[in-house]
């Protein structure tokens, strides 16, 4: 089984090349991969271990990338599929509970300045989200994808991927105005 | 899914906001923000979730244990059954806190950005910048042992310095509520000194202070994204108090640092 992008040249060869493709890619989205894990999971020990396995899983389907798609797409959801199928599932199953959120994502208070502690609120606002309201606002609003890229990473329709943006931008846009809209 | 608005739904909405929409939708979106009060209102609310997402998200990039990540890649193998190896916990937790000291990107359009939206009335917008703050506020903000009377004094010299106020922890202490912080903001490129205050029952309240050539004014008050504002301004300086108590306690509480900032 083959990419239909690689007919007429020596298979071996042109894995081969890929392999160092993504390996480079890999390297250029690991901070990157690193936050996201940490957005979903809320520890910093997850998060290292979910750019772990997905820079193993990354390597070992190769093959899977479509060449001329973002490399950094595919990453996202192979990161957001092993965290959802695996390490969340298995923390769930394990009794383990995740630390409060309102910990896990604020930045060192030991320089505090203004713009920190506006940030550290967003993050705070972010992490009120239910999860999967929270990944959806994460993809589109700060890393920037379309909702059809979000819609591809999160493995969801399109019109889901509004209905927790709807949502979320409620939510969100509630806690800003304290109580409800004025 | 909205039943407040069955005309557009908050996806949609969202989507508009969002840019996601084609030409003919956006036409007609437009179309009915011009026609539909409800509507725009509940567009306007809706926006008030776009925030600053992308910068508040930068520093946890500097926090991330990039050094780590990096060798972590050169050693996964690139051959078919790579074995799980991890580097040691202990290396990678220092690393982490040590990208957590160097510290954070300051973003000043974070501050600018805050301004849009409202009228451009020089003498109010101070206010609705300060209450939009604010109101992001939380009790976790300003948690954390008080300041000693010496550290808010030299807290306070800073604003003082800046401002060309005279301020001490005496004129600005409020009865049963704990002095927090007092820092140098800047707003519009003017510096805005904010002091930070919790209240045990109704949450952070905040004493901000700009120089303001408006003259004396009165105490007024206002509310502003449901907080009560008391403000008024002496020959140099205009005040305002924000909080979430109740206005005629605001009053009050204004009415007395008002008296002892004229000593």
């Amino acid at each position: 089984m083959q990419p239909a992008a690689l007919e007429g040249k020596p298979v071996a060869e042109a894995l081969i090349a890929s392999e160092a493709d993504i390996r480079s890619g890999l390297a250029d989205n690991l901070v990157r991969l690193w936050r996201y894990g940490l957005v979903l999971s809320h520890r910093r020990d997850i998060a290292d271990d979910l750019v772990q396995q997905t820079c193993l899983r990354a390597l070992e389907r190769v093959e899977q990338f479509e060449a001329g798609t973002r490399l950094d797409r595919w990453l996202f959801s192979i990161l957001h599929s092993i965290w959802l199928n695996e390490i969340r599932s298995q923390r769930v199953r394990l009794g383990q509970g995740f630390v409060d959120a309102n910990e896990a994502l604020v930045v060192d208070g030991a320089h505090d300045t203004e713009t920190h502690v506006m940030a550290n609120q967003v993050l705070r606002l972010v992490n009120a989200l239910p999860d999967a309201q929270r990944a959806a606002v994460f993809l589109a609003y700060v890393e920037g994808l379309s909702y059809r890229e979000v819609a591809s990473i999160l493995d969801i329709p399109i019109g889901t991927v509004m209905s927790r943006l709807a949502a979320a931008r409620a939510k969100i846009a509630a806690n800003v105005s304290g109580e409800g809209a004025t | 899914m909205n039943d407040k608005n069955p005309i557009l739904s908050d996806e949609e909405l969202t989507a508009y906001i969002d840019g996601e929409l084609s030409d003919a939708e956006v036409s007609r979106i437009e179309a009915l923000l011009h026609s539909n009060e409800r509507v725009g209102a509940r567009l306007k609310f809706l926006s008030r979730s776009s925030l600053q997402f992308k910068q508040a998200f930068e520093p946890l990039l500097t926090a991330a244990p990039k050094t780590e990540l990096d060798a972590m890649l050169g050693i996964v193998p690139g051959d078919a059954k790579p074995a799980p190896s991890r580097p040691s916990r202990r290396g990678f937790l220092s690393a982490i806190a040590a990208c957590l000291v160097a510290g954070v990107v300051a973003d000043q359009a974070f501050i600018g950005i805050r301004n849009r939206l409202h009228a451009p009335d020089e003498n109010s917008e101070w206010r609705t910048v300060v209450a939009e703050y604010i109101t992001l506020y939380t009790a976790d903000t300003l948690a954390g042992p008080s300041p000693s009377d010496d550290a808010q004094a030299a807290q306070l010299a800073l604003l003082d310095d800046k401002l060309g106020l005279s301020l001490s922890p005496q004129t600005v202490s409020l009865p049963g509520i704990e002095f927090k912080r007092a820092q140098l903001l800047q707003y519009d490129d003017k510096p805005l000194a904010q002091i930070a205050y919790l209240d045990p029952e109704t949450g952070p309240l905040a004493l901000c202070i700009v120089r303001s050539a408006v003259g004396t004014k009165e105490p007024d008050v206002e509310g502003r994204h449901g907080l009560n504002v008391v403000y008024w301004s002496n020959p140099t300086h205009a005040f305002m108090l924000i909080g979430r108590i109740p206005i005629d306690r605001m009053q009050e509480l204004a009415e007395d640092v008002r008296k002892k900032t004229l000593a």
